[in-house]
């Protein structure tokens, strides 16, 4: 095995002990020496190692004398034996080093002042180091630059073949795009095939390049490291929560790097099980919208004419007086308020507290609303655990991985290398059951190509599975023995015949991943937007639990069930009370004592929990006309939800439409009042990940022009309508959340969970259950295609649209992808055009061959709405949480 | 000169008082001035021929083709100790894979002459002149911008040369050239200089 088993705990190696310096080490055998010698604290130079992948051994910097041999040897290459010892310092290796770095540079091309790299170069440093000052004879190889690629450059005159780039992506990214390959008697490193690449440009590769080999289209020779200041952050693109180094300039942000870069090798492999500080493209790359031209620059006043920019004085003046006037008029709930998830929690807890003391309403939700919340609510109601119940450590180490109704690697890139781990480096066997062959799929050991939208029908084949084939956990069932009489006799009356002809799978298929599953010590589901976003998502999260539970894995440590939100503070949102059902903690609204604790600490007395509204309650009575104001924080419900919903005629309807965000929105187009906020580069505070851990977020500009953060509006507001907010900076906030909330700003480690669901299986469970298991409709033969609106690998949600260089990786292109033998089928060319119905409506669109989806299935990237694919979808609003699913349909395609 | 001084007899005193000797003392050293060569100049009338090595206000420099030499490498800031120079870089649209300044500021009330930019600047870019007199009522006129500069460069080449002979920066055009760094190798464009 390739492993390194210093690194693998779990690898088996007797220890032994060798002499390095004349110090006494413990290792395991068969390890790399130069891990050993790094263990101790040492570091000797090494330009091709990197503690995320197996040892390469091409640049021959890290020389060290072992006894008994002649010349030196490569270290991290060699393997730890008893009884060596070993020498890392002394004039003779110190020279055989130069030797080294001269040969390297006697084909460089040196020329360091236009190179991306200088000053952050480590043949430079070596180069330095080791006093090289002198070369005779240096021959660069005067090649060409590989431009073909989008985003990375390559030039190869500066390579120094190190093989770091082509490890991370094949060892650590599992990509394999990038490989050696000689030319005219040089060697390049290539995209595979020697085109352009095709990849999932993580960037990883620029991270770890330790010259300026791959370089950065997008802040190609704009800076010089010693020119920007570098602030560490939180990426605000999902909920993966992955540090990143923002880099400014006096002209905004230039780039944006990791914690992952050759500088950081010295690691220690165990650690990666937590994450190995990468990033993903839209957080490489995706940074152009954060000083972008078209970000909103002062407050916008409708008038007859258009839009137009007043003073904050003045706008602030204008929204306090109307909102202020229509309560005095029409009473606190004649006001609603939502607020998107990539706000900083300190955020998130001021705006439901604003809404609920200043205004005195409980119409407030977030984007949470869109799915995350079928995840929580379920959780809470049947664990006890209001989040993921598995962080990045439990999913590295799991055995056997679950992943249903998830492309965790379009969705949460920096999430899936945790699942990529478990597989490579710790053996893990990962089922996933999806319609569209992702890249995970590609992966796992059992892909299961189930039919799209059918992650209820399977998971209830699961379950039903799991009971048939007797693959309970006893302890579990028996201490409920009531409940699995009841999950018992609902699986009864599903009939195979149904769940197979929806799934398109087989029983043995479905028996044997649940039996791969419960014979697991290790195993843990996970499952996103095909799950808590679809029809009756809240339903499907219970069920999943069942299938947990019954298999025993519900209460074992290593195991649970876990989702993936999408954007990057949901779980915050959730966590700070943004909904109407819940306060700050999660705890119930319903619950006068918790909202008696409220009360007193915001000395104010909290609306009643009737009437409440969730998002799409509000949006039917702004319709209505019974709420008159609604404040919009950062959403843009009329770019999202489908037009069936009537989202236009809400928002048109309101006497008082006030938007805050950093763009101008097509909703901010239908606003009263437009005021600019920041962006998360230019905010202090706090996002808390999907694993439940809570990350800083700093600013790293100034606001752009008139644009203020958040928290600032939503405190001058409070104040303004009589209820004082007096806060200074965020941490004023954090401080307040600290008192109410003891311990939710752990920062760093992600809180253990324990589940208890102890309580729910005793009472209730057994009259729910039958209807979780009921079969539901049967699919409309007369549209027979099944059309999901998805998120796409280089964009989250409309946000990304606004960063150039993501848009130019992927643009919008309005078509429609299909299986390539479907389109084969009804005979449609590329240039054809398709006319696309739904049950409510149709639309006319070209097509795309995308050989990943399933026949019978259809794609469109959610991020765009050219054409308005959206409004093809007919919501459906999940009767126990209100979460509306629009994400998948049933058309009818016909060539044009 | 009412003090009376010491060790002078009250005779001489009187004598010194009545024949203004002090008086003719002075106008004995202002009359023998008056036939000696002056030391200063009377500038602005008169200039001072200035040695090569003078650190002067700075200018950038243009190839013999009229390309522009700096390759906005930004090394003269990281020199420049006391932070006036300011250079913000970006690839060359007309040239691709060829780097150039796009702005470029010194800001001249800030810096101290140390020429330690012209030393660090790896293309010769950078080099001090003759020129000192910039005397403005706007402040502002000293912050030089890139079109400045290289009108400085411009006007005073011959002296910008010379400077970076004498700091043994560059010996001839066509020897130069062969260690003058052409950013990056694989941009073409730059023609050796014809025999100067
Ligand atoms: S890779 Fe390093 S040594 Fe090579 S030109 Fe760039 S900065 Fe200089
Ligand atoms: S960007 Fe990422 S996926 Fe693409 S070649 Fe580099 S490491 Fe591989
Ligand atoms: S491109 Fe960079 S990382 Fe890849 S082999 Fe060359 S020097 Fe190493
Ligand atoms: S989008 Fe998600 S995975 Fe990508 S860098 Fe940001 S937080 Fe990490
Ligand atoms: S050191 Fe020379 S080439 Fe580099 S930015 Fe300064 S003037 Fe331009
Ligand atoms: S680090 Fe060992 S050869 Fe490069």
């Amino acid at each position: 095995m390739a492993l390194k088993p210093v690194t693998s705990p779990d690898v088996e190696a007797p220890p032994i002990r060798l002499t390095v310096d004349g110090q006494q080490v413990e290792a395991k055998q068969g390890v790399s020496l130069y891990d050993v010698i790094s263990q101790t604290g040492k570091t000797i130079p090494a330009m091709c190692y990197h503690y995320t992948f197996d040892p390469f051994g091409s640049c021959g910097m890290c020389l060290v004398m072992v006894e008994g041999k002649k010349a030196p040897v490569r270290s991290c290459t060699a393997k730890a034996e008893a009884g060596m010892v070993v020498r890392c310092e002394g004039e003779d290796l110190f020279l055989a080093r130069k030797k080294a770095v001269e040969k390297h540079l006697t084909v460089h091309p040196l020329d360091c002042p236009v190179c991306d790299a200088d000053g952050h170069c480590e043949l430079q440093d070596m180069a330095f180091q080791h006093g090289v000052t002198n070369l005779v004879n240096a021959k660069p190889k005067g090649l060409p630059e590989d431009r073909r690629s989008l985003v990375l450059d390559f030039n190869m005159n500066r390579c120094i073949l190190c093989g770091e780039c082509i490890n991370i992506c094949k060892d650590v990214q599992m990509v394999d795009a990038l490989q050696f390959f000689k030319k005219e008697g040089t060697t390049h490193v290539v995209a595979k095939g020697d085109e352009g690449l095709v990849c999932e440009f993580c960037g990883d590769c620029l991270a770890v390049c330790p010259v300026g080999a791959i370089t950065n289209k997008y802040s190609k020779y704009v800076y010089k490291p010693w020119q920007l200041k570098k602030t560490t952050s939180t990426c605000a693109y999902c909920a993966d929560g992955c540090q990143m180094y923002i880099e400014t300039s006096g002209k905004g942000v230039q780039r944006v790097t990791s914690p992952l870069s050759w500088k950081n090798k010295w690691g220690d492999r165990a650690e990666t099980a937590k994450g190995h500080g990468g990033l993903c493209v839209r957080g490489r790359f995706g940074f152009q919208y954060i000083d972008s031209k078209e970000r909103l620059g002062a407050p916008l006043v409708r008038t007859e004419e258009g839009f137009a920019p007043r003073s904050w004085f003045e706008v602030m003046d204008t929204v306090i007086g109307r909102l202020k006037a229509l309560k005095a008029q029409h009473g606190p709930n004649a006001i609603a308020g939502l607020i998107t998830a990539r706000c900083t929690n300190e955020e998130l807890y001021l705006f439901q507290k604003l809404m609920r003391t200043a205004i005195g309403t409980n119409q407030v939700d977030s984007s949470a609303r869109y799915g995350h919340l079928n995840f929580t609510r379920a959780l809470q109601h049947a664990a006890g655990v209001g989040r993921v119940m598995n962080g990045y450590e439990e999913i590295t180490k799991a055995n056997v991985l679950l992943l249903i109704g998830t492309d965790i690697t379009e969705t949460n890139p920096v999430a899936s290398l945790r699942v990529k781990e478990a597989i490579r480096v710790y053996g893990a066997q990962a089922i996933v059951a999806t319609s569209r062959m992702t890249n995970i799929a590609k992966l796992a050991s059992h892909p299961l190509r189930i039919a799209a939208g059918s992650e209820r029908s399977f998971i209830q084949a699961l379950v039903k599975a799991a009971v048939e084939e007797d693959l309970v956990d006893e302890a579990a069932t028996t201490a409920a023995p009531e409940a699995f009489a009841a999950l018992k006799a609902a699986v009864g009356g599903l009939s195979w015949d149904v769940l197979t002809a929806r799934t398109g799978t087989s029983r043995a298929v479905a028996v044997e991943s649940v039996r791969l599953y419960a014979e697991a010590p290790k195993a843990v589901i996970l499952c996103a937007e095909g799950v808590t976003r679809q029809v009756e998502g809240y339903a499907s999260v219970l069920n999943l639990v069942d299938l947990a539970w019954v298999t025993g894995k519900l209460t074992r440590p290593g195991c649970g069930v876990s989702a993936l939100p999408e954007e990057a503070n949901e779980q915050g949102a959730v966590d700070m009370g943004v909904a109407p059902e819940l306060l700050p903690g999660q705890a119930l609204y319903g619950d006068e004592e918790a909202r008696g604790k409220f009360a007193t600490a915001w000395r104010c007395s909290l609306p009643p929990p009737d009437p409440s509204a969730t998002l799409m309650e509000i949006l039917k009575r702004c319709r209505d006309g019974g709420i008159k104001a609604l404040y919009l924080v950062g959403e843009n419900p009329l770019a999202t939800l489908p037009a069936s919903t009537g989202v236009r005629e809400a928002l048109e309807k309101v006497e008082l439409l006030v938007c805050q965000d950093p763009f101008l929105t097509e909703t901010g187009r239908l606003a009263h009042v437009v005021l600019p906020a920041t962006t998360f580069a230019e905010k202090d505070g706090t996002f808390t990940n999907l694993e439940g851990k809570v990350n800083r977020v700093r600013p790293a500009l100034e606001p752009y022009e008139e644009a203020r953060p958040d928290w600032e509006i939503f405190a001058a507001l409070g104040t303004g309508l009589g209820y004082p907010m007096e806060y200074e900076a965020a941490q004023d906030v954090q401080r307040e959340i600290m008192k109410l909330l003891p311990g939710y700003y752990n920062l760093g480690e992600a809180r253990p969970v324990i589940a208890t669901p102890e309580g729910y299986l005793r009472n209730g469970f057994a009259h729910t259950v039958a209807v979780r298991y009921a079969a539901g409709s049967e699919a409309d033969g007369a549209r027979p295609f099944a059309l999901t609106i998805g998120q796409v690998l280089y964009h989250s949600g409309k946000l990304s649209t606004r960063a150039s260089g993501l848009v130019q990786l992927y643009p919008s292109k309005g078509r429609l992808q299909m299986n390539p033998e479907d389109l084969a089928q009804l005979q449609i060319g590329p240039q054809d055009v398709v006319r696309v119905t739904s049950a409510g409506a149709s639309v006319e669109l070209r097509t795309e061959a995308n050989p990943d989806l399933a026949r019978g299935t259809c794609f469109f990237p959610e991020h765009f709405n050219e054409p308005p694919i959206k409004d093809l979808a007919e919501c459906v609003v999940d009767p126990t949480t209100g979460v509306p699913a629009f994400k998948f349909t049933r058309v009818a395609i016909e060539k044009h | 000169m009412t003090a009376k001084s010491e060790g002078k007899s009250l005779l001489r005193e009187v004598w010194d008082a009545l024949s203004f000797s002090e008086i003719r003392t002075a106008m004995r050293v202002v009359l023998s001035h008056m036939f000696v060569k002056p030391v200063t100049f009377q500038y602005p009338r008169e200039k001072r021929t200035i040695p090569d090595a003078h650190r002067g206000a700075l200018g950038l420099l243009r190839y013999d083709d009229g390309a522009e030499r700096c390759v906005g490498c930004d090394l003269c800031e990281a020199a420049c100790p006391s932070r006036c120079i300011k250079v913000v870089s970006a690839e060359n649209p007309e040239r691709p894979l060829s780097r150039y300044a796009t702005e470029f500021y010194i800001d001249i009330t800030k810096c101290v002459f140390c020429g330690y930019c012209v030393e660090a600047c790896p293309v010769n870019a950078l080099a001090m002149t003759k020129m000192y007199e910039y005397a403005t009522a706007d402040k502002r006129q000293l912050i030089f911008d890139k079109k400045r500069l290289y009108e400085v460069g411009e006007k005073h080449i011959e002296d910008a040369k010379r400077y970076l002979y004498a700091h043994n920066q560059e010996k001839n055009d066509a020897e130069s050239f062969q260690y003058r760094y052409k950013f990056p190798h694989q941009v073409a464009g730059l023609t050796p200089p014809q025999d100067s």
